[in-house]
């Protein structure tokens, strides 16, 4: 079925949904799996077709809940941990950190932990400092995690089959909560594929800048990408994907290329995504880069609840289309328009693809 | 029971011999690792782990030497693992703290406080769900009961009614806090009590009386799988940490080291054995028979290899298929 649309959250409902029909071994285990809102419409209905002991409400107990996935996937099930926020996974940083990201390596390769742990990062109507953290950079820090931030509901499909068919040790998943109900066609960037399911993917190929962008910024870039080739700009972007392995080939080719490169992050800046980026490039060769690099991410500071602060905290696509003009065209050059919307929340509550 | 008791008194003097290898070796400096001593504390792993008959799933804590040597009594791989050598369990990565041997039923040992508790009733859900018929037993200090993740734990295990053993090795200190210091109610079991599951209560400092206890849960258990919670009171010998003595530090009382020499498990049980019409040199040669295992295993582990510099980056991350 070509051109058929399908959101973020169907695309994690369907994840969900063959997760546990294909493997008898699966559990969707979290509060509130099985209530009525059913994790964002992820878990709806989940609980009735397959079970209350497959798909388990449990006690706001994180930690404890974390370790339980932890013993049986040690056991041989195959735990799906979810958290509405990604915040409240630092309840859980002892068991996620300090046991599932170190039980190959301790023992001696004795155990393969298969699991995945899903975190929702949100954004906008007033999230605040508490919930709305995107926390890939504490985790992807750690050996022993994989750590990924699909893009897509065909990202995440891919991604989260081939977590549990093929994949033996814990899995991170940062799902952005912005793109729950936005719409994606089969047929775009959004369903192009990586070496692996978890592989960095090249979204869109382009001569002038090299954007580097993780989960909605993939969106944010995308945008920038088809506004600045009316102007004579052509952006490649690649989606990061794969916080915790990233391609490095794809990405120093690309800036050797380019040689410009912007990265775009949905977390704070220091010691982050774009840091790793930047390092990467500056440890293989940094004569690639003919124009400094420019990092974008949350401002440094905790995120405000109201919208007037929460619109400078975020980088918009205006920003990122001014930081693209400026890298390409020189500081000087101020002829291209830029777009001009208040913030991303406010363009996608009406957003409906073609992204 | 003549058979049991020579059984429980091997375990006990397998683990106390060991760590008397340990004390002796551990100056040398070869073994480069944390030591949590067990010593006083061994009939709780021994009692418990004899009493479940290997069919178990254990969980430890990082004063795990008893509770590995009590549930694999391979100390070929215990001494290795803590000099750090190939053949250990973890070829050297794990030292003391995490010693581990799923294949004889030692899932995995931590070095941070409650940590493995949740784990343990993981693993019970997956027992109970794939009806393997296993217990799953976590060995705790009652450091660990102040921790939170104990009582979220309790909660899901006795909420899900998961065949999990709670095990708290009640030696009165959180490093050298005394219980006085860390609680805000004044019994353990009566508050467990109030939860769904079983409770034992022990201050025998008795490993027949443990295993009889664990015999007990054990049985009630597969008639009506449910969660147990034992406190079993015990003494620890040596300091939190490192291989010597520590009344010199005035925190606890010598007094109070004298009255549980007196009903010491191994003495205790070895007294049991004699008379019970043992021989002296029957028992002897039983020692003798471990000491010299042992003394074995320190040389092999001694001489044996350490990993090649490669193995540094081996096995951090899970490979996909």
């Amino acid at each position: 079925m070509k051109n058929a649309m399908l959101s973020y959250r169907e695309g994690l409902h369907n994840a969900m949904h063959d997760a546990l029909a294909a493997h008898d071994h699966t559990l969707i285990i979290g509060q509130g799996v099985t209530d009525h809102k059913g994790i964002f419409g992820t878990t709806t209905g989940l609980g009735e077709k397959f079970g209350k002991d497959r798909v388990l409400d449990t006690p706001l107990a994180e930690e404890s809940i974390t370790g339980i996935c932890i013993g049986a996937a040690l056991n041989g099930l195959y735990p799906i941990n979810t958290h509405i926020r990604a915040d409240f996974s630092l309840l859980a940083f002892n068991q996620i950190i300090n046991l599932a990201a170190k039980y190959k390596y301790m023992f001696g390769g004795l155990f393969n932990l298969p699991m995945i742990i899903r975190l929702v990062v949100g954004r906008s109507w007033g999230q605040g400092a508490q919930h709305s953290q995107s926390l890939q950079s504490l985790f992807a820090h750690i050996p022993g995690l994989m750590v990924i931030m699909p893009s897509s509901p065909h990202a995440i499909e891919a991604a989260y089959g081939h977590a549990i068919a093929n994949h033996r040790g814990p899995v991170i998943s940062l799902e952005h909560r912005l793109m729950y109900e936005l719409k994606f066609s089969d047929d775009g960037w959004s369903s192009t594929a990586g070496e692996t399911p978890f592989s960095s993917r090249m979204v869109r190929s382009g001569s002038d800048v090299t954007i580097v962008a993780t989960s909605i910024m993939v969106l944010e870039a995308m945008r920038a990408a088809e506004y600045l080739s009316g102007h004579d700009i052509d952006c490649e972007v690649i989606d990061l994907h794969c916080v915790s392995h990233p391609d490095k080939q794809m990405i120093i080719d690309s800036v050797g290329r380019t040689g410009r490169l912007i990265v775009a992050d949905t977390s704070w800046l220091p010691y982050g995504v774009t840091a790793e980026v930047g390092r990467i490039i500056v440890e293989h060769d940094p004569s690639l880069l003919r124009s400094p690099m420019i990092s974008m991410g949350m401002q440094p500071s905790p995120c405000p609840t109201a919208k007037s602060l929460e619109d400078i905290f975020y980088p918009t696509v205006g920003d990122l289309c001014g930081n693209i003009v400026r890298l390409v065209k020189g500081q000087e050059s101020t002829d291209i328009p830029v777009p001009s919307e208040s913030s991303m929340s406010d363009y996608y509550k009406a957003f409906r693809g073609p992204f | 029971m003549a058979q049991l008791g020579e059984d429980l008194y091997r375990g006990l003097y397998l683990a106390r011999a060991s760590e008397q290898a340990v004390i002796e070796h551990y100056p040398e400096d070869e073994m480069r690792t944390p030591m949590h001593m067990s010593m006083g504390q061994e009939h709780i792993p021994v009692g418990i782990c004899q009493g479940l008959g290997g069919h178990c799933d254990v969980f430890a804590s990082y004063r795990s030497h008893a509770t590995f040597l009590a549930q694999t009594m391979n100390t070929d791989r215990f001494f290795a693992e803590l000099y750090g050598k190939t053949s250990g369990t973890a070829e050297g990565k794990a030292g003391s703290m995490h010693l581990s041997a799923p294949a004889e039923g030692h899932i995995l040992s931590s070095g941070i406080v409650a940590s493995p508790i949740p784990v343990a009733v993981g693993a019970a859900f997956a027992n109970k769900r794939l009806k393997t018929g296993r217990i799953s037993v976590v060995f705790f200090g009652d450091g660990a009961v102040d921790s939170g993740v104990f009582w979220e734990s309790l909660n899901v295990a006795c909420l899900f009614q998961l065949p999990v053993f709670f095990v708290c090795e009640d030696n009165g200190l959180a490093v050298h806090t005394p219980i006085s210091n860390r609680r805000g109610y004044d019994s353990l079991v009566d508050t467990v009590s109030t939860y769904r599951c079983l409770v034992y209560d022990d201050t025998s400092n008795d490993v027949e009386e443990i295993h009889r206890i664990a015999q007990d849960a054990l049985a009630k258990n597969q008639k009506n799988p449910q969660p147990v919670f034992m406190n079993i009171a015990c003494y620890r010998y040596l300091d939190h940490i490192g291989t010597g003595e520590d009344w010199h530090y005035g925190y606890r009382s010598v007094d109070e080291r004298e009255t549980w020499n007196k009903r010491d498990s191994l003495a205790m049980q070895r007294g049991r054995l004699l008379e019970r019409g043992l021989g002296e040199a029957d028992i002897k040669a039983m020692e003798s028979e471990i000491d010299e295992r042992i003394r074995k295993s320190v040389a092999f582990a001694k001489k044996a290899p350490f990993a090649e510099p490669e193995r540094l980056y081996h096995g951090v991350f899970h490979e996909s298929s």
